[in-house]
């Protein structure tokens, strides 16, 4: 049975101007890639969420804000809530164009706690900076976090997944201290990226605590170490949480020719990845999962890690080459080279020499976040 | 950041005529270190859990004293002390030099205050933590007026705010510089600062990244 899959194109009004690295042709390159792939594509249409949604995780001082911002107001109180700046410019219309988004993750929610469908791929959102009363690093709604609340709100426990190659700061703060939901998220270290935390000692607080988990990374981390450590947090902590449901939150920036970041995974790490988050999605969460796209900036490598993401999901084979009709207008519109297979060339960068320190290293910070959390485990 | 800020308050002290013993139990109980004496209402020594056990250990010189000993034959006299308006890096300073572990801080002859070592570590941890989402720039500058007026002025042109700033000496005649920048694309910002001459050591530059 294939996975539906959540869309529309109303996602692309969520768009910051043509300089701005969140750009909706990273999803424009993805539908045409898999359409050349020779996958009709089948969608199901979001329903927009309300703004009673919206404010089941926001504040009204700051859903006020962003909708005035999006109708052309200005405040100079805006700066707070982090509306209009260099990350977060104001355009026309971005309470509405958000409100898709969260829209989206919305009606995958609603479709697992339904039981109309265990899996759902949600092709946009996964907006996880967001704050209640934030706007933060490209992200004005949290769509993950309205997500969570719908499924919490049906009874469900809920673990949140998050390998987006930054913080998922604001998903972690907003279900600081609630008992039903585990947010694991594994990411640059903040000590260098943005947004700065996600350390081993934030562990959640009050009846949260020991439910928010974090591994953050050591810059220039490989595909074998991130999947070691992966492995290693991850599963004994589902194990131990025995989940409902999955959200997971599958930036594709955590890869080497990513331009924000340093953490160097290949095509090959994701397509270890995917595979490995659905088997533990059967194993731990009954098989229920909504998988929402997320960071990712370059657009090379982000169009074949969600292709890959699709293809997995559907149970499709991967294949070897991309389409030639596909390269050639995307080669020609950006006007740089694409790479032709869906996997990266070999040896695609030059040799870490650091790299067993930083093996060790990331191996050393996933026991010190096991052994501050493990102890509120029972 | 001033004392005031980091600063306990109000603050437990004994009277000069309490026994070690019943000073030792207030520390256990309040689960602290150190006690300001007073007597007639002024601050005249520190006693401190250590000055405790070792006068009432058997190893003392002159042997163990008794419990009952008046805590003024054991304190720590004359008595450091720090005013609310130093600033948290000369409390730590005398901290350091006189190695004690803890500083009554009096306004005139009132005592308002005490700061511990684990209250400077606390300023540090604010000094140098993150409280807003933001992304680390680090940059060489050279140590001379105006330079870091030049890359703030960048940062404001580009409409990206400073959260934090700390700068350390690196080699004879430069500045690190650490920033904490309310973005999420750093890199780019560096790039555009290296064209410009600037000496970027965070975000550093890697081959083979995509635009």
């Amino acid at each position: 049975m294939s996975v539906p899959v959540i869309y529309s194109p109303q996602y692309k009004l969520y768009n910051f101007g043509p300089q701005h690295p969140f750009s909706p042709v990273r999803l424009e390159m993805l539908l045409d890639l898999l359409e050349h792939l020779g996958h009709p594509l089948h969608f199901v249409e979001p329903a927009q969420a309300t703004r009673e949604d919206v404010r089941s995780v926001h504040l009204e001082s700051f859903v006020r804000r962003v909708e005035a911002a999006g109708r052309g107001e200005r405040s100079p109180d805006f700066d707070h809530y982090g509306i209009g700046t260099a990350d977060t410019p104001i355009f026309p219309g971005m309470d509405e164009a958000a409100r898709w988004l969260v829209g989206g993750t919305l009606t995958a929610a609603r479709m697992i706690s339904s039981g109309q469908a265990r899996e759902v791929l949600q092709l946009g959102g996964g907006l996880h900076h967001a704050q209640k009363d934030l706007a933060s690093g490209f992200c004005v709604y949290n769509d993950l976090s309205v997500a969570i609340r719908h499924l919490t709100g049906q009874g469900l426990r809920v673990a949140y997944i998050d390998i987006d190659v930054h913080h998922g700061d604001g998903v972690q703060w907003i279900h600081y201290d609630e008992p039903g939901v585990l947010t694991f998220s594994i990411h640059e270290s903040g000590r260098y990226l943005y947004p700065g935390t996600g350390h081993t000692h934030e562990i959640g607080k009050a009846e949260g605590t020991g439910r928010k988990l974090n591994i953050p990374l050591e810059p220039f981390t490989e595909d074998d170490s991130y999947l070691e450590v992966l492995q290693m947090g991850l599963e004994p902590a589902l194990r131990w949480f025995r989940p409902d449901a999955l959200v997971i939150q599958c930036g594709a920036d955590a890869h080497y020719q990513d331009p924000l970041a340093e953490i160097l995974l290949t095509t090959r790490a994701y397509a270890k990845v995917f595979p490995l988050l659905r088997q533990y999605a059967a194993d731990f969460a009954g098989g229920r999962a909504v998988y929402t796209l997320g960071g990712g900036y370059s657009l090379d490598a982000t169009s074949r890690i969600w292709a890959m993401l699709y293809l997995t999901l559907q149970g499709l084979p991967l294949p070897d080459h991309l389409p030639e009709p596909w390269l050639r207008r995307w080669g020609t519109q950006l006007g740089h080279f694409l790479t032709h297979t869906l996997h990266d060339l070999e040896a695609a960068y030059p040799e870490i020499p650091r790299k067993p320190e930083i093996e060790r290293r990331n191996r050393q910070v996933t026991e010190r976040m096991l052994e501050s959390v493990r102890p509120y485990w029972n | 950041m001033l004392v005031k800020d980091v600063m306990h308050s109000p603050v437990l002290t004994v009277d000069a005529s309490v026994t070690l013993e019943a000073a030792y139990h207030i520390m256990l109980q309040r689960n602290i270190r150190h006690i300001p004496v007073t007597r007639e209402g002024r601050v005249v020594g520190m006693i401190t859990d250590r000055d405790i056990r070792l006068a009432t250990s058997p190893f003392a010189a002159g042997g163990a004293r008794p419990i009952e000993t008046p805590v003024e034959q054991v304190m720590a006299q004359p008595v450091v002390t720090g005013d609310p308006l130093d600033p948290v890096e000369e409390a730590a300073r005398v901290m350091r030099q006189r190695k004690i572990g803890a500083l009554p801080i009096l306004d005139g002859n009132e005592l308002v205050g005490i700061v511990t070592g684990i209250d400077l570590l606390d300023a540090l941890l604010r000094l140098t933590g993150v409280q807003k989402p933001s992304g680390r720039l680090e940059v060489c500058l050279d140590d001379r007026p105006g330079e870091l007026a030049r890359l703030s002025s960048e940062l404001a042109q580009n409409n990206i705010n400073i959260h934090s700033l700390l700068t350390y000496p690196c080699g004879e005649n430069t500045v690190t510089t650490v920033v904490r920048i309310g973005t999420l694309d750093v890199r780019k910002l560096a790039r555009d600062l290296r064209q410009k001459g600037y000496e970027v050591r965070w975000p550093p530059e890697i081959p083979g990244k995509s635009l």
